[in-house]
């Protein structure tokens, strides 16, 4: 039997395939990137619904429940998402300074070469 | 002061301005006084600043989005440093700044005995007191970390030469570049002297926020690990 957590996780998990899939259509994830999102989100609905599975592998290293293994998983996983994300937001935020900046002094060059 | 009077440096002054159309006009009217260049960055301003400014005799520019005042003052230096500049005095665009006080400025500046000066507001004449205290505690922690005491960290009244601005290279692209430019002096023992500017808050709103301190606080920590 499902248990009302475990339905909230599938319906959570069905969501986000659903999203990776419409921003896969608008051309925003590329098909490796909707590959590894299906993979996750369909791995997460096979843990919520038979954590059995996981509890041998759990003992083994070390972790008492499923459910601790499922937290350590989305750790490990959402830890390197946000530094990318973090790294990324950098890269941008400092290419936009470049080429905002670069093209007031530009405007400044031009009107300095028509009054030449 | 008039336009006859001849320098010894070249000095233009940097003023950046976001959404500041009501009061630009008071702030460019007033250094007219001083006779001296002046270069207006408007930072992405989506009211009619970048119209106001363009009225009077400036060097306008405009970043086309609003990326932060420590930009708009870096390309406002450079902007003066590639026409010859070889000092700037950067103010503000809200009226906070009188231009009376320029000549403090330029007369330290020109001395050549400084290589940055940096305006010290009379924190009685109105400053909120929220802002007060912050003010002073990050002053304190910036003398612990960098052993060096500015009164007032993040006022926008400074004059700094060209080698100091190329000295620094400075990286902050928001409030965050004032105190950048205090850490700096530190770090390159860089020649400075502080002195009493006057001023009047016309808007509470705008400014540098909790928000804000906090990032700073957060780059005073990461500049003294990596200095």
């Amino acid at each position: 039997m499902i248990l009302g957590l475990q339905l909230i996780a599938v319906i959570f998990s069905l969501i986000m395939i659903y999203f990776a899939y419409l921003h896969f259509r608008r051309n925003e994830i590329n098909g490796l990137e909707i590959l590894f999102w299906f993979i996750a989100w369909i791995g997460a609905m096979f843990m919520a619904i038979f954590p059995e599975i996981f509890r041998a592998f759990s003992a083994r290293i070390a972790i008492s429940r499923a459910f601790d293994l499922a937290m350590v998983g989305a750790f490990i996983l959402v830890i390197p998402l946000v530094y990318m994300a973090y790294v990324r937001t950098k890269r941008l935020e400092r290419k936009l300074e470049e080429l905002i900046r670069g093209e007031a002094k530009r405007t400044l060059k031009e009107k300095a070469g028509k009054k030449q | 002061m008039n336009g006859s009077v001849v320098r010894e440096k070249s000095v233009f002054i940097v003023i950046p301005a976001f959404n500041e159309a009501k009061r630009i006009g008071k702030v460019l009217e007033d250094v007219k006084s001083i006779s001296l260049p002046v270069i207006v960055v408007d930072d992405g301003s989506n009211d009619s600043t970048f119209e106001q400014i363009k009225k009077h005799r400036v060097i306008a520019l405009r970043h086309r989005v609003n990326l932060g005042k420590g930009a708009a003052i870096k390309t406002g230096c450079e902007a003066a440093f590639s026409l010859g500049a070889e000092a700037i005095i950067m103010m503000d665009s809200d009226g906070q700044h009188k231009a009376e006080d320029l000549p403090k400025f330029l007369e330290k500046i020109e001395g050549g005995k400084v290589d940055i000066v940096f305006g010290s507001r009379n924190m009685n004449m109105g400053v909120p007191l929220v802002r007060f205290m912050g003010n002073k505690m990050a002053s304190v922690l910036i003398s612990f970390l960098f052993g060096v005491y500015i009164s007032d960290l993040i006022c926008g009244y400074r004059a700094l030469t060209k080698k100091a601005y190329d000295v620094m290279k400075l990286k902050s692209s928001d409030y965050g570049i004032e105190t950048e430019m205090v850490v700096k002096a530190a770090k390159y023992k860089l020649r400075y002297c502080e002195i009493p500017v006057e001023t009047i808050y016309y808007d509470k709103f705008k400014g540098v926020t909790i928000l804000d301190a906090f990032g700073i606080l957060l780059n005073v920590l990461k500049w003294r690990i990596i200095r």
